[in-house]
């Protein structure tokens, strides 16, 4: 599905230059589930940014589905993103001022989508994390593991290929965690592509495959068997 | 110490936050600038002839004259044997005098000069303080051949040195007379209506041949001012006037026997301080001032201030939040609620005070165009208490606009804002900014639609078909006098024949300047009695065709073949028939039928002084339709145009090419003939356009407040619209992550700002309609109330536009970022 080639990111302020990814190789299937680790400031999140085409590379090559996007322009990779990408954050990143029914549409307010057939999804993908009765409450009025379960069907209603979480339990108790990490593992089984960040090495089990990341450098690759 | 602290945490908060601190304070400049030079203006139109010491019982007096069926004629003059009455019937009046001003050459050295002279009685001195330089003014105005100077004039007639005793001449035409310079005083403050530059004594027997200037009861050439002693009661005074004027009037020479003269007259007096805002009438020697211009203006300054202070507020309240964490602080440190809003008003006068002396500078920048614009001396007295108001006035803005952000940020929480370091804001607080944001965006579509119906009135009159064509034609001034009457057909003469004259005529009127002559006319049948009032100018051969006025019947004067009726004809018993033209209005007047009808029929017009009894007989050889020779302000009188052959005040000449070349040529002539009088000369369509000089001056003026206003209000709404789009960066971030473009986001944000601007056009519009379609009926003719509808789409368009402007750059900036940026940090 997805491959990094000599993939290299560098952030420069005035006079350091900092290696956040440095000549990172690593290939992802379709289907497969892969946990990335790694200690703080290790490249987790630039590389997960990376792959969500949030950020560009500052060199190498990355091919999604076959396609060199690294060069792409910020409005080209936004119509690969919408189209494949779900994203999942450790703080939920819900808008405070939008119902949970709206948060959940708002993934399908920018594709084009009839009114009554987004109600119809929406509907349908609460159902699936849980969380219909909710519909109308304000992100405010929720727990964390609720907040993070519309956060799941935010990432998913819009039938992307592909979810990137960063840390999805990092902010939520052990209960509500493995609650994530059991609709993750599901949504995985169905065929969804996930690649997850995390410090949690339980969670990371849920996974197929580990990258360790140190340093900008991928370290270790283990599969589980 | 504390005040240190709360002055180093101010300063640092105003260089944190560069944005935030230049809108609040060059807002505020904009606004106290605009405040300071209304208020300038406000004072001098309301400070007028308050600095007389004896200004509360100094009084002029008015006439009206009501005649059925013409617009009342309020004249700010009265008859000249007015005040030997007045003194004879009221004992309280102390002193009076009558003043007239003339325009008549004067000789010095053999040097030539026309500058106005003003002729007035003894008690003159009395009433006003004259503050003198050198000679005497007690005694000056005692005698009929001494003259007091100003010193500009002192200086342009005798030099650098001593006027005092010297001597000039003046010939007013009528007598030719040597007057020694008495005393030389300081040039009069600009804000009188009581303007002199010379004064002479009024010499009654020297004008003996003109009676209309000070002796005839039906004429008014002179304004007449007195005083009464503190305490008199004017009320019960002006009471007893409708007895005075029967008692002293003679009997109306019209409106049949039992017609009191009261009916038709009424007489008024009114405090010299009223004068400039009241008078605007007839026979005012300066310009008035308007009332309700100045309630405008100083509604005005008002609005704008509240704009700049409603900035304030939300601005500070906005970016309250963003100071929680210093307020739980110092509230942990044991802050009490009242040292916060004292710290948090201190700052906002702290601010107001930094736009205070933004504002002083920009006023000084800007009071040389705005004097100019408005033909007034104005500035701020830094000697005076003026600094004192000004910062009071500074410190009051600081703390209206600060209490209210004041209270929001002192009334923090330290437990929630200190965990949870949520925003503390309420949603009460985020309403009345938005309510405060839709009151700013209405004043301003209302100013905005006022300075469109003010402007697109002034356009209107200026290009109204007057009846006239008031293009290339050249008027020529000051030939009244006899110098130039005698030589009147050869300059006409001379001027037909010039390359590009089409045509010459001359009229006792300029175009464009009020006249109020009238006469009584009857028609065959009925008595002198049963006459009507009729407004009468006089005027030379071809004078319709000059103006390219087509005559609805009949024709033009035509030399050679229309006589005028010479009152001293009448006077020596020697009768005939002379030709009139009369206007459609007059027709209608005096029940001659259709034009064509009235062509050949007979009318009576009255002559010389009513006292006389004088009647001239006229045959109707034209009827031209009503034309706009005065103000569009009044509503077009009936009036007849009677033929002049000897006399006028002003020659036209219609031409056609270059005018420079044109007036050089006729002055030329001037020069050549009449080397005595400096050449004076106008072109009808300036004399025309100074009517509207002091409206077009105050329109500009208006309109650069309201441009302000707007200005302050988009600053607001730009600081505004950066903080909201800071706020929201997060949920932009969310947006673009779910696949938002960039013009998605920037329309979501500017859709924020529109509405407030959409639902401020709702209150706007119907409150300007109703307040501009009333200003409108001040005017005679005006423009339709529809167009105010038109102006107010014109400026809701406007407003939306500018508003979107103003967000549109803010939210590409914020639309645009990475939303990583965004997301990373919670």
């Amino acid at each position: 599905m997805l491959k990094l080639q000599d993939l290299t990111k560098a952030y420069r302020t005035d006079e350091v230059e900092t290696v956040a990814l440095n000549n990172v190789n690593i290939e992802i299937e379709h289907g497969e589930f892969v946990a990335i680790m790694g200690p703080s400031g290790c490249g987790k999140s630039t590389l997960l940014n990376i792959v969500g085409m949030l950020d560009t590379p500052t060199s190498g090559h990355y091919f999604f589905n076959g396609e060199d996007v690294a060069g792409y322009s910020e409005s080209q990779l936004g119509v690969i993103r919408k189209q494949h990408i779900g994203f999942i954050f450790q703080s939920f990143n819900l808008i405070d001022e939008l119902s949970v029914f709206e948060n959940i549409e708002l993934a399908l307010l920018y594709h084009d989508i009839p009114a009554s057939e987004r109600k119809e999804r929406v509907a349908a993908v609460m159902d699936k994390v849980g969380i219909a009765h909710r519909a109308k409450h304000m992100p405010s009025q929720l727990s964390g593991g609720q907040q993070q379960r519309v956060a799941v069907a935010r990432a998913v209603v819009g039938n992307q290929s592909m979810i990137l979480a960063d840390e999805p339990t990092g902010n939520l108790d052990t209960a509500h965690g493995q609650e994530v990490m059991e609709m993750l593992q599901k949504l995985n089984e169905e065929g969804t592509t996930i690649v997850m960040v995390t410090h949690s090495p339980s969670h990371a089990d849920y996974a197929r495959r580990t990258i360790n990341l140190l340093d900008g450098h991928v370290v270790t690759e283990s599969m589980r068997a | 110490m504390l005040y240190t602290n709360y002055l180093i945490s101010a300063w640092r908060n105003i260089f944190k936050h560069p944005l935030f601190s230049a809108i609040n304070i060059f807002g505020l400049a904009i606004g106290l600038t605009s405040c300071i030079l209304i208020a300038l203006f406000v004072r001098d139109e309301i400070s007028y002839d308050s600095f007389w010491q004896k200004a509360e019982n100094i009084y002029r007096t008015h006439i009206t004259f009501s005649v059925p069926g013409r617009d009342p004629m309020y004249i700010a003059m009265a008859p000249g044997p007015i005040m030997h009455a007045l003194k004879r019937d009221y004992p309280q009046v102390e002193y009076a005098t009558r003043i007239s001003i003339q325009e008549p050459t004067i000789i010095v050295d053999n040097q030539y000069f026309v500058d106005f002279i003003t002729l007035a009685d003894p008690e003159f001195t009395e009433i006003f303080e004259l503050n003198v330089i050198s000679g005497d003014v007690s005694q000056a105005l005692n005698s009929t051949s001494s003259i007091i100077l100003n010193e500009t004039l002192a200086q342009k007639y005798f030099g650098q040195g001593n006027a005092v005793g010297q001597t000039l001449t003046i010939d007013f035409d009528i007598f030719k007379k040597d007057y020694v310079v008495a005393a030389v005083i300081e040039d009069m403050r600009k804000n009188s209506m009581v303007q002199a530059e010379a004064i002479i004594a009024i010499d009654e027997p020297a004008w003996i041949d003109q009676p209309y200037m000070f002796d005839a009861w039906f004429s008014t050439n002179s304004q007449l001012f007195f005083t009464v002693p503190s305490g008199t009661s004017i009320d019960s005074l002006a009471n007893t006037l409708p007895d005075f004027v029967n008692r002293n009037f003679p009997k109306l020479p019209f409106g049949g026997e039992d017609i009191k003269t009261s009916d038709m007259i009424s007489m008024e007096f009114m405090n010299i301080q009223d004068l400039h805002l009241n008078g605007n009438s007839d026979g005012e020697y300066h310009e008035t001032g308007n009332k309700n211009t100045v309630i405008v203006f100083a509604t005005v300054a008002a609005l704008i201030l509240f704009i700049a202070a409603i900035n304030f507020m939300n601005l500070s309240t906005a970016r309250a939040s963003s100071r929680a964490k210093e307020v739980s602080l110092r509230k942990v440190m044991g802050a009490s609620r009242k040292d916060l809003i004292i710290q948090f008003l201190g700052e906002s006068i702290l601010l107001t005070l930094m736009g205070m002396l933004i504002a002083l500078t920009l006023v000084e920048l800007a009071l040389p165009v705005y004097n100019d614009a408005l033909g007034k001396e104005l500035g701020i007295n830094y000697g005076s208490n003026d600094l004192l108001y000004i910062f009071g006035l500074a410190t009051i803005v600081g703390i209206l606009g600060g209490a209210y952000p004041a209270f929001i940020l002192s009334h923090f929480r330290p437990a929630e804002t200190l965990k949870a370091n949520k925003s503390a804001e309420t949603k009460a607080s985020v309403k009345l900014r938005y309510a405060l944001v839709i009151l700013q965006f209405s004043v301003s579509i209302a100013l905005f639609v006022s300075t469109a119906v003010v402007y697109g009135q002034m356009l209107y009159a200026k290009n109204k078909d007057l009846g006239y064509n008031k293009e290339n034609v050249l008027a020529v001034k000051e030939i009244y006098r006899d110098v130039v009457l005698e030589k009147l057909d050869l300059l006409v003469d001379e001027i037909e024949r010039m390359p590009g004259a089409i045509a010459v005529s001359w009229s006792n009127f300029m175009p464009g300047n009020s006249n109020n002559n009238n006469t009584i006319v009857h028609t065959e049948g009925q008595s002198t009695e049963d006459g009507i009032l009729l407004g009468s100018r006089t005027i030379g051969y071809n004078y319709f065709s000059t103006y390219e006025i087509p005559l609805i019947a009949g024709r033009d004067y035509v030399r050679g073949r229309d006589r005028a009726v010479m009152t001293d004809d009448l006077r020596a018993g020697n009768f005939y028939t002379g030709s009139l033209v009369v206007n459609e209005s007059a027709l209608g007047r005096l029940n001659l039928g259709t034009a064509e009808e009235a062509i050949g029929k007979v009318v009576y017009v009255g002559a010389g002084q009513p006292e006389e009894n004088l009647t001239a007989t006229y045959e109707i050889i034209g009827v031209v339709p009503d034309i706009h020779f005065d103000s569009l302000k009044l509503t077009i009188r009936p009036e007849i145009y009677d033929l002049e052959p000897e006399y006028g005040s002003v020659l036209s000449a219609r031409f056609n090419g270059d005018p420079n070349v044109f007036v050089e040529q006729v002055k030329q002539l001037w020069e050549q003939q009449i080397p005595s009088i400096p050449f004076d000369y106008d072109f009808i369509t300036d004399a025309v356009a100074k009517q509207y000089n002091a409206e077009q001056g105050q329109a500009n003026m208006f309109a650069a407040f309201s441009g302000l206003a707007i200005l302050i209000a988009c600053l607001g709404l730009y600081g505004l619209a950066s903080f909201t789009a800071d706020r929201r960066t997060k949920e932009i971030g969310i947006r673009k992550v779910m696949g938002a473009s960039v013009f998605d986001v920037v329309k979501l944000l500017v859709w924020q700002f529109s509405k407030p601007v959409l639902i401020a056009n709702l209150i706007a519009w119907p409150v300007s309609y109703y307040a501009m379609s009333i200003w409108l009926e001040n005017f005679v003719y005006r423009i339709e109330a529809f167009f105010i509808i038109g102006f107010c789409l014109i400026a809701g368009i406007a407003a939306l536009l500018i508003a979107w402007g103003t967000v549109a750059s803010n939210s590409m900036r914020v639309a645009s970022a990475n939303p990583v940026k965004a997301l990373r940090y919670e």
